[in-house]
Order: C-alpha cells, then structure tokens, then sequence
C-alpha cells in the first residue's frame, strides 16, 4: 500500500526518508561483506529486485471475490533476509515510482520504512518465533507472509494517523479511520499473500528442495525430491 | 508498460534528464511551497499543460497512468474530510470540523506534486534516470542492483507473460482455487529462475573479465548546458508563481 506522491507534510516526507536511511545504508553494507565473501551473489540481488518488482504486479485473487497486488515483503524476507530486502526494497519501490507512478519520489522513505523496513523484519522474526514455537513449515511460512504483509498496512496507517490526526479524536480515532478503510483490501489481500507463498514454498520443497536448504529454511531432512 | 513507452517517445527525449530532473525538483519545491490550495492547482494544471502540450504526452495516457494514484487520492482525502465522534454513545461519522479545508490542502499539494513526478517520468526513460543518478553520486552498489532490476524486470515480464499464457490455455485460471495454485506454481517457477538467471549473468560478466561496476554507454546530450539554464529559469518561476500568488 503505497503512500502517493506529496500526500505526506513537508517534515514528515523528510522525517521518514532520514529513518529509512540508516536501513538502507546497513543493507548495502551487509551486501558488500556478503560479495566480498560470495562474488557470485552480486547478480543475484539485481535479479530479485527484478523479481520482486513483477510478482508485484501480478493479479492475486482475493478471498473478497475482488483482485489485488501482492506485496512479496513476506516471501522476499525469507528468501533473501530481511537486511537485504531493505536495499531491494528501495529500488523496487523507487521503479515503481518511476515506472508505475505508484508511491512518489517526496514519500519514498516513508514507503521504504513500512514495506522495505518493518515487512521484511516482521516476516523474518514471525518465522523464527513459528519455527520455535514447533509450527509447521507452511504455518509458519502462511504466518509470516500474511502477518508482514499486515504489518506493511498498519505501518501505513501509522504514518498516515501521525501526519494527519484527528481534528476531534487525535491520533487514535485518526489511526482508526486510515486502518478501517484500508482493512476492506488488506486484510483479504494478507490472507490471499500468505496462502500463495505457502503455494510457492510448497512448490520450491517439492521441485527443488536444494535451494531451500541453502537458504535454511528446510531442514535436510524434509526434501521430498 | 504506458510510462516507459512515452519517456522514449516523447518530443523532450533528446533533453538533458538533468534540466527535466532539476525542472522536476523545482516542481514539487513550488508545490509544497504553494500558500493557497488554489495556488497548488494552478502549478498543478501548469506542470499538466507542460507535459501534455510541450512534451506531447498524448491526454488519455496521462489520465490512465494517473488513475491509480488519484484513486488513492480520492480515498485519502475523503477520510480527512470526515471525523469520527465517539462521545454520544456509538461513533458517529461527520464531517470534521476543518475537513473541507484540509481537504482542499492536501489534495491541491497531491495533485501538484504528482504533476511534477509524471512530467519526469513521462519524458524520461528509466536508464537515463539512473545515469543521471550516478552522476549525482548513488552508491555504486545500489546503482548495480538498478541497472540489474531494470534489465531483468522486461526478461521476467517475458517469461510471466508467456506462462500464464500456458497456463491459461489449460484453464489454470478457471476457479479462484485454481487460479491461486497456478499464481503460486508459476511464482515458484519465477523464484527458481532469480537463481539459474543470476548464475548465468555472474559467468557471463566472468567470462568478459569483468571485475566490478557494470558500465554502459551513456547517451550525450550536446545542449546539456543551455537546457539546465532554461529548466532552472522555469523552476524558479514556478517557485516565484507559488509564492507570490494568494
């Protein structure tokens, strides 16, 4: 859910691109040790940009009967880790800008910060709290996947509710108006994004388990391959 | 895609992206800087006759590709016109004290601010954009990561459009049901390739010797000068048109 062009106050378009800054600077530095290591990952990290950009503009069936966009925050997160999705994140929200003319240049930061930031770290920690938990893999994959994508909206909602509290309720009615309006799509987008990276993870495990075990998140004993 | 299609084609091509971009800076400085919402329409409707009239972006697309981002827009606006009451027993919608006023504010601010952004990235391509970015100083490595998504997203648009085809054809998309077990077998197909197509471009830089930046031609523009001035005497005027203008 992308915050348009201008729509955000002067100071609080600045304030969220100095917060989503750091994010992407730690990601960058995180990719260059991680290249340094591995020179072969470099490509690899243009190509799930790529990636992430059109999964994001695939049509995704929704469980309302309407269609919608998915977000990938979720399964992006798992498959790259949540500090390089930070970077990748910045482009794919940046292309689609300029591509797309969804979000805008003045509120890229704040868009960064609730897809590209708090998404991804929400996905990766559901996870870890699911598998430890003894949750099943496509438990925790639907947790995660779902969960981040309505960590993404309610983030959104937050920007918005500070930006523009309400003239009577303050923050919190204002909170309430943004989240309420925005639940009639995110809530079944959310659903319909964990149940199709749960399609996905099933179909990586049964055609080709390898990658997934190099990217630990399938136990070597569970390839079915 | 209808934005790339009119930044190649457009009559301001062959335009420095630097005058466009500093142009475009200027835009959205004039349109935060507006005093009045009308002020912020007028340099909206300005910066829509510029790009329509002066670039020859052709009206129906410039409605489409500002469709989605309106409709948010609209959404926004009207959830602050409004105001819930939550003191008299159940909450009741109203209209917010200084709704309309807020209203008229934003949206004038959205509606210029969206201009500039269309004007840039309807008369811009995409790869003169990040050259113009490496100019400016982009770490390199997020450049990289650029270059790289800009030339696969077209290579995956390909391999999408050829699957649902596929899939289509075997009536894939017959049922929600089935139309979701296709979307996520033909993602994972997708999620396979980001691997194999990145393995394929590392040899193939390997085996041209390449040992770091990825480096293209760039294309010159030879008036590069004179079209930064006109574009700063522009900016500046639009800038000069918000502030004087009550």
């Amino acid at each position: 859910m992308h915050i348009m062009e201008g729509f955000l106050p002067f100071k609080h378009a600045v304030g969220w691109t100095i917060a989503a800054v750091p994010f992407v600077a730690g990601g960058l530095l995180a990719i260059k040790k991680r290249i340094r290591d591995k020179p072969e990952q470099r490509m690899l990290l243009g190509v799930a940009a790529a990636f992430a950009f059109v999964l994001s503009a695939l049509k995704l069936p929704s469980v309302t009967g309407s269609c919608s966009h998915p977000t990938g925050t979720g399964l992006g997160a798992l498959l790259f880790g949540p500090v390089a999705m930070a970077p990748i994140g910045a482009v794919v929200l940046l292309f689609q800008a300029l591509l797309l003319a969804h979000g805008g240049l003045t509120t890229l930061g704040a868009n960064i910060f609730s897809m590209a930031v708090v998404g991804p770290f929400a996905a990766a920690g559901i996870f870890r709290l699911a598998r430890s938990l003894k949750a099943s893999f496509a438990v925790s994959v639907f947790l995660a996947a779902s969960l981040a994508d309505l960590s993404t909206y309610v983030t959104t909602s937050l920007q918005l509710a500070w930006a523009f509290p309400d003239p009577t309720g303050g923050f919190v009615t204002s909170f309430a108006k943004f989240a309420g309006i925005f639940a009639i799509t995110q809530i079944p987008l959310a659903i319909s994004e964990g149940f199709l990276t749960v399609l996905i993870f099933n179909a990586l495990a049964r055609f080709n388990p390898q990658e997934l075990q190099e990217l630990k998140l399938l136990p070597a004993d569970k390839a079915r391959a | 895609m209808l934005i790339e299609q009119a930044a190649y084609a457009n009559r301001w091509r062959p335009v420095s992206p630097a005058a466009k971009g500093l142009f475009a800076a200027n835009a959205l400085i004039a349109a935060f800087a507006a005093s009045t919402p009308s002020t912020a329409a007028i340099i909206a409707a300005v910066l829509m006759t510029v790009t329509v009239l002066g670039a020859g972006i052709a009206l129906l697309s410039y409605l489409r590709v500002s469709a989605p981002a309106l409709l948010f827009l609209a959404l926004g606006c009207l959830s602050l016109a409004f105001s819930i009451d939550v003191g008299n027993g159940g909450p009741v919608l109203q209209l917010a004290p200084t709704g309309w006023h807020k209203l008229a504010e934003v949206g004038a601010r959205s509606l210029g601010a969206l201009a500039a952004l269309l004007f840039l990235i309807l008369t811009t391509p995409l790869i003169d954009l990040i050259a113009l970015l490496r100019r400016l100083k982009t770490p390199e490595l997020l450049l990289e990561i650029m270059v790289l998504c800009y030339r696969m997203l077209f290579v995956f648009s390909v391999a999408i459009d050829e699957t649902l085809t596929a899939q289509s054809a075997r009536l894939g998309y017959a049922s929600p049901r089935l139309a979701m077990r296709s979307l996520g077998e033909l993602a994972a197909n997708l999620t396979l390739q980001v691997w194999q197509r990145a393995h394929a471009l590392h040899v193939a830089a390997q085996a041209r010797n390449n040992d770091g930046p990825l480096r293209f031609i760039e294309p010159v523009f030879p008036h590069a000068r004179r079209d930064c001035c006109i574009a700063a005497l522009a900016g500046s005027s639009l800038i000069a048109l918000a502030l004087v203008l009550r």
